[in-house]
């Protein structure tokens, strides 16, 4: 630490600070363009020009380095006079057309023009015109626009880790694009709309819609992986109007969590809010027939059907299941009413098959370390986790520990692409992936042969074992979870659970689980989870924010059980075909934006957030509408008058509470491998939940081939098929023909089924017996 | 000195005689005498009257969706949605101005970086039914072209000094 001067104030620098940082810090604006704190040094702008005593010509103050006693003058005449020039000669080539560029309004490029550009220009000769490329449904280009700041480029390969836009050509040819015509692949592409400085890199699905000026900004949460990315969410239209349109969402920094970026799956998804979508009012169902009704007949009609099954039947015949993206206020009124009706059937572990030793879980599965603190780590070991499409932030994260000198290596059953080194990766079949992990175990505590990633792990200070998606959703789940801890515990590593949705957590602490009440505490009665509470069919059903031909593991099940309840009641902003077949009342709750509420991430960070908007027609919050129901069953103690009111409750009770601890025991049960085909399954990144899913742009990016079930070509060859030609799924009486894809990912007889997506919409059972066959071709 | 002056000129009633000039003046000077509505005096290039938007001469209209005649509004009488035309540029799905909040102050006409919103010289006009005073896209275009080559020749008349 020694002090330097800047503009005649003395100013704290550390060794190997650029003079830019300091004067940062110290609150001194230099202006720039090519200069990122999250990015390498390139001092290609030459904005940042600022006079140094003793140095004959100006310096660019993003590549000097602090030194001790270092005087600088940013305003000095020679400074001045510096910047001008650059500013001048950037605007020969920029196009002056603000009032149609969507960055007209928040241009970094048009508000130091402002300060530092003459209000003539010089430059009477023809301007460089580039052609654009389309590099995808996210990012626009305008490639006449850009100034060459390669902060897009750096974002690509320092962050990304894809080289997919860079510079060709040199001196006035120079052009930034992607080297051979290709869509941008990268799951945080939007990053380099907010990087750009200028007009050249735009939101492709807010193109030429609003303009800076004219939105709000609110703070929010991201409402999709279970990291809570701190978001802003803008806004259009008067404060007080009906409906204020959410017109974009971009990263708000926090440090600890998503930094300055924001994944795709984030910023976009807003799209899916757009009233095209959603539901306006509450709807029942009488006579077959959907009527649009208003609240108190649709709640008291929901109401007293409920009573009716109660009173006919056994209360245990009620049962709910609420997506793990629902706030913390829900889930906890949720599953209040459930256990207030006398059922203990709430769930909301939508992938999960294996709940053995659920009563062993801690508070909530989630992370023993701060996220933050992946960057730093020594060794990752992966386990059944696609880290860079699950929680693309975290998947940022882990590539910059890999680039700082960690080892990371993975065991799973599917051949992600990813972005980083691989030093190990051992790729197994659902069946043989807890055996790779008993043998991690068993070379941990014996000493003779070694495994590679055991030694990786034992010889690293700080390790991180990952469970991603399919390691929760496995057959073997729990078996899988207490060899990683076992791992952990014999290689002294930290241990991240990535939950799905933004708020498993949550629902974990709010009591939405069939064996414990809220805040952890345990439940007399052990309830039907979200497998058996369909495969034993109750007679009413409560979904909360769930699309069960799309969510569940167990759909076809659940379907099935559905159809048959007699009562099934529907909380969710949007309706889906198979909402209207099976359900008997729709309630339309806002979502996210809409709604005051509380995301529990992964690390146990409470976040909550305020409706950026009022709710759309005559939808409600979902807290409000379990409150009035809550009411309207004649049950005590739902007088809450805001949503805090709920979290506050949930937080004294928190308090009061024994936190149980993590008990997972290893218990070696029998594995039997099971004969013929494996079934695996994915959620593509864009499908995760009702949201993403009606998010156009977002759907756009998924590839045709993503949309089809995979093999792997041993297996397509021996049931005689090529590419995309059909076969035939059987599994529990549901049978679906679809095109096939040769897939490399996929080890052999196993056969990839992705969720959430139309084709296989309401497919899927489990892990139980499938059997794959060549379609029948219709030709 | 100044004292008997002033003295004088007050005796003498002078300053009643002085504005009786005035009066004398236009008593005994040429009548001018307009046969409103029938005969109308010339109007300045500059009068703000009636709203209204141009086109360019093959019949494109002007406006690019800017917004920022919307936004330096001072009566926030102007309301405009803009998207991506098929052609992929710039243009407005709605335009309208509200003629009861409209001050005719021509800040927009100043905005307008493509002189597509102009206040053209015409001051007649009423409203007889609710609704009527908004303006559409589709009016105020057909206003634009009703009143073009006078349009195009006041903005010429004025252009030094624009």
């Amino acid at each position: 630490m020694f002090t330097i001067e800047i503009n005649g104030k003395s100013v704290e620098a550390n060794d190997g600070q650029m003079v830019i940082d300091a004067a940062d810090a110290a609150g001194i604006y230099i202006p720039r363009f090519c200069y990122h704190k999250k990015l390498s040094v390139a001092a290609n702008c030459r904005m940042c020009l600022v006079e140094v005593e003793k140095m004959g010509k100006p310096v660019p103050a993003c590549a000097t380095p602090a030194v001790s006693g270092m005087k600088v003058f940013t305003q000095s005449q020679k400074a001045l006079d510096a910047q001008k020039a650059v500013m001048e000669f950037l605007l020969i080539n920029h196009p002056l057309d603000c009032p149609i560029c969507d960055q007209g309004g928040e241009c970094e490029l048009q508000d130091l023009a402002l300060c530092y550009g003459e209000d003539v220009g010089r430059y009477t000769e023809g301007k460089r015109a580039v052609a654009d490329e389309d590099i995808g449904p996210l990012v626009a280009t305008e490639m006449t626009r850009c100034i060459h700041c390669t902060r897009c480029v750096r974002f690509g390969t320092e962050i990304a880790g894809f080289r997919e836009l860079g510079m060709t050509g040199r001196g006035e040819k120079s052009r930034i694009g992607t080297y051979v015509k290709h869509f941008m692949q990268s799951e945080v592409s939007g990053n380099i709309i907010d990087l750009c400085p200028v007009g050249a890199l735009t939101s492709k699905p807010y193109r030429f819609t609003a303009r800076a000026w004219e939105m709000s900004q609110h703070r929010s949460i991201a409402p999709h992986d279970c990291l809570g990315s701190n978001i802003y969410v803008h806004t259009r239209g008067y404060e007080y109007s009906d409906f204020r349109e959410v017109m974009r969402v971009i990263p708000r920094e926090n440090e600890s969590i998503n930094e300055t970026w924001l994944s795709d799956r984030d910023r976009f998804s807003y799209e899916g809010l757009h009233k095209d979508h959603r539901l306006t009012g509450p709807m029942i169902r009488k006579e077959g027939k959907w009527l649009q009704v208003d609240w108190p007949t649709a709640l008291n009609f929901a109401a007293n059907k409920l009573r009716d099954i109660i009173n006919s039947k056994k209360p245990d015949q009620l049962a709910a299941i609420a997506s793990p993206s629902s706030t913390l206020e829900e889930l906890y009124l949720l599953q209040k009413i459930v256990r207030d009706l006398g059922s203990n059937n709430i769930d909301h572990r939508l992938h999960q098959s294996d709940f053995s030793q659920q009563e062993n879980a801690p508070l909530f599965p989630g992370m023993s370390t701060e996220l933050a603190s992946i960057d730093s780590m020594d060794a990752i070991l992966l386990v059944g986790s696609d880290i860079r499409r699950e929680q693309p932030l975290a998947g940022l994260r882990v590539r910059k520990a890999c680039l700082n000198g960690a080892t990371i290596m993975r065991i799973g059953s599917i051949d992600h692409d990813v972005n980083f080194k691989l030093s190990e990766n051992v790729h197994t079949t659902p069946s043989t992936l807890v055996e790779s992990l008993q043998a991690v175990v068993d070379s941990l505590t014996s000493d003779a042969n070694k495994s590679s990633i055991a030694k990786h792990l034992k010889n690293s200070e700080k390790s991180l074992i990952i469970l991603g998606d399919e390691a929760q959703s496995h057959s073997q789940a729990t078996l899988v979870r207490a060899l990683c801890l076992e791992i952990a515990k014999l290689s002294n590593a930290k241990i991240a659970i990535m939950t799905l949705g933004a708020n498993s957590a949550g629902a974990w602490i709010a009591g939405a689980v069939p064996h414990r009440k809220a805040a952890g505490e345990n439940s007399s009665a052990v309830g039907l989870n979200a497998q058996t509470m369909f495969s034993q069919p109750r007679a009413a059903y409560i979904l909360l924010n769930v699309e069960p031909e799309h969510d569940l593991i167990h759909s076809s099940t659940a379907i099935a059980a559905l159809m048959a309840a007699d009562f099934v009641m529907s909380l969710s902003p949007y309706m889906s075909p198979v909402h209207a077949d099976l359900a008997d009342v729709l309630l339309p709750i806002a979502p996210f934006t809409e709604t005051d509420g509380t995301f529990v991430n992964v690390e146990g960070k409470w976040q909550s957030f305020n409706a950026v908007s009022p709710p759309y027609g005559e939808v409600r919050p979902g807290w409000k509408v379990l409150r009035v129901f809550g009411n309207l069953l004649e049950l005590n103690g739902y007088d809450y008058i805001c949503a805090s009111e709920v979290r506050n409750e949930l937080e004294k009770l928190l308090q009061h509470s024994n936190v149980p601890t993590d008990r997972t025991s290893l218990e070696k049960n029998t594995s039997n491998k099971p004969k013929g085909f494996e079934i695996l399954y994915e959620w593509p990144a864009v499908c995760v939940d009702n949201v993403s899913r009606r998010a156009n742009a977002l759907q756009s990016i998924l590839m045709p081939l993503q949309r089809t079930v995979s093999i792997s070509s041993e297996t397509a060859k021996d049931l005689g098929i090529q590419s995309e030609q059909l076969i035939t799924l059987k599994q529990s009486d549901r049978e679906i023909t679809v095109p096939a894809r040769i897939d490399a990912r996929i080890p052999n007889t196993c056969v990839l089924v992705p969720k959430g997506v139309s084709l296989t919409s309401g497919f899927g059972d489990g892990f139980a017996e499938i059997t794959v066959q060549r379609g029948e071709s219709h030709a | 000195m100044k004292r008997l002056i002033k003295t004088v000129k007050s005796f003498t009633l002078w300053e009643l005689f002085q504005g009786l000039f005035v009066t004398g003046r236009a008593f005994f000077g040429k009548k001018i005498t307009i046969q409103y509505p029938e005969e109308e005096t010339p109007i300045s290039p500059r009068f703000r009257g009636m709203l209204a938007l141009r086109r360019y001469p093959n019949g494109e209209e002007r406006c690019i969706a800017c917004k920022l005649c919307e936004a330096v509004c001072p009566a926030a009488a102007i309301t405009i949605e803009s998207e991506e035309r098929e052609d992929g540029s710039r243009r407005t799905t709605k335009y309208e101005i509200d003629a009861f909040k409209c001050i005719n102050c021509g800040f927009c006409e100043e905005a307008c970086p493509v002189d597509s919103i102009v206040l053209t010289p015409e001051m007649h006009y009423h409203i007889e039914n609710r609704g009527d005073n908004i303006l559409t896209k589709e009016k105020l275009l057909a206003i634009g072209d009703l009143y073009e080559e006078r349009l195009a020749a006041d903005r010429a008349a004025d252009e030094k000094y624009r």
